[in-house]
Parts: C-alpha cells; structure tokens; sequence
C-alpha cells in the first residue's frame, strides 16, 4: 500500500503537517540555537553560509552589500523562525508558513553543514557509530529529509 | 541560458540592452565625461548560483521557481548546470534588480553572486 506523504498539498493551497509530536519538540529546541546565533553580537563561523559573497571580484562593491543586506538577511530569518515557532504545533499550514519552515529548516541545515564541513561524498549510512559527531549528522540528515518532503508538497 | 552555452546568451544580453538604453541615457550623458562609465554599465549584470554540498536539489529547483518565476523545465535544466558544471547564470539585466535577485537567494540560502558579464 502507498503510504500517504507526511506533508502535503491539500485543499486550497493548505499544506497538511503530519508529524508526531517528538519530531516537532525537536525542531522547538534546534530553532532558538538558530536565533541565538543569527542575534549573537560577534560574527560566528558557523553562520559563514547564511551570509554568502555577493560580489567576489568587487571589495567595494561587496562592503556596501554586507552593509546594506546583512541585517535584512537577519531580519527576513527571524521573521522566518518566528512564522516556525509559532506554528509548530500546527496540524496546518498557510503556503507562506510553510516557505518559512523551508527556509528555517535550510538555514540550520547550513549551519550545521558547515560545522561538519559536508561534501558531495557524504555517505551518512557509511558513518561509524562511535563517530564523534553522529549526533550532529543525524540531525543533518534528518533535517535534509523534513526539508525534502516540505518542497515535494510546496513543488506540487 | 537554459541548457545553451552560457557565452550564446551573453553575447545576445548586452546588444540588446545596448539599443534599449541608449537613446534615453545618450542626451543625458553628454554633459558629464562619463562615457566610460556609460559604456560599462551597458554591459548587463549576471546572477551566478554556484554548486555547494549542502543544498538539495529539490530545493534549488524550487527556489529558482520561486524567485524567478521559472517554470519547473526551465528550473530544473539550470539546477543541472549548477550541479554538474559548478555554476549557473541564472539571470542576466540591470544591477538593481540583479542585487534583489542575489538578496532573494541568499534568504534562501543559496550560494549566489553577481557580476558585470563578460
């Protein structure tokens, strides 16, 4: 039998959650980490991909970008994650909600990305056990996954 | 842009920006010696999304829908050249909107940046 999706499109562009109330607590601990570090005073390394580049070859150019756009890229990702706090516990989901949980889901998923310092040969199931970092690479992989099932219900 | 070579586009980008503005910017432009700086900004800018490890490409698919309004052929295709050449230009046109466009992907978290085409 065809198990039903976990997230998907229902009637009027709503996007049904399912998800049992283990999977939700944990995106409720993991999101504040976010906000803590989008709000710190000091620039971190780990954030390093939620601020890319936007002009390589261009100091200037790029100083006035960091200046003018960094807040508004902290800005748009707090209002994201206040849109996911405030609707964990949904069962429901407006469009617009549910980009904000995409776009949340996929800052941390950076953030933890370059902590683990990631390749295109990442093989999760090849990991040892005792690796000293499994728990942060499960919790990649299963944000990697909730993030997946989110834009297959937004894509359709 | 597509699956078409890169460069094809490029070369069809500026000569049509080029008939586009000058007549408008040419009066206006004659007082001050800024012609070169005139004919560099006739050159169009370009939004480039590099490949990363991190990024689904289910994800980059959709934001480039999204931010673009691509349609899902379209979308897809440059996710692929993104995925097995390294790097997309994705759009190509005035600086203002070339910056909002690299703003919108990095709120997405894409790995995007812009420059004069060449």
């Amino acid at each position: 039998m065809l198990r039903r999706a976990r997230i998907r499109r229902v009637r009027g562009g709503t996007i049904r959650i399912d998800l049992p109330d283990h999977e939700r607590e944990l995106l409720q601990r993991v999101l504040p980490q976010l906000r803590e570090l989008l709000t710190a005073d000091e620039s971190d390394e780990r954030t390093r991909r939620l601020f890319p580049v936007a002009f390589p070859d261009d100091t200037e150019a790029e100083g006035e970008y960091q200046r003018y756009m960094h807040s508004e890229l902290v800005t748009s990702r707090l209002s994201a994650l206040d849109a996911v706090e405030s609707t964990v516990t949904a069962k429901e989901l407006t469009e617009e909600q549910a980009v904000a949980w995409m776009q949340s889901i996929n800052s941390v998923r950076l953030v933890l990305g370059s902590l683990l310092d990631v390749s295109e040969e990442l093989e999760l199931d090849n990991l040892p056990a005792d690796h000293p970092q499994i728990e942060t690479y499960a919790l990649y992989a299963y944000l990697s996954m909730l993030l997946g099932e989110l834009v297959d219900a937004l894509s359709r | 842009m597509e699956a078409m070579p890169t460069g094809e586009a490029a070369t069809l980008g500026p000569g049509a920006l080029e008939t586009a503005t000058a007549p408008t910017t040419a009066p206006v432009e004659v007082e001050e010696p800024t012609s070169d700086v005139a004919v560099v900004s006739q050159r169009p800018w370009v939004v480039l999304v590099w490949n990363d490890p991190i990024n689904l490409m289910s994800y980059v698919t959709y934001v480039l829908q999204k931010v673009f309004g691509y349609n899902l052929a379209k979308a897809e295709s440059l996710m692929w050249d993104v995925h097995t050449k390294g790097r997309a230009v994705v759009s190509s046109g005035k600086r203002e909107e070339s910056e909002i466009y690299v703003f919108r992907l990095h709120e997405h978290g894409l790995w995007a940046t812009m420059q004069l085409d060449d």
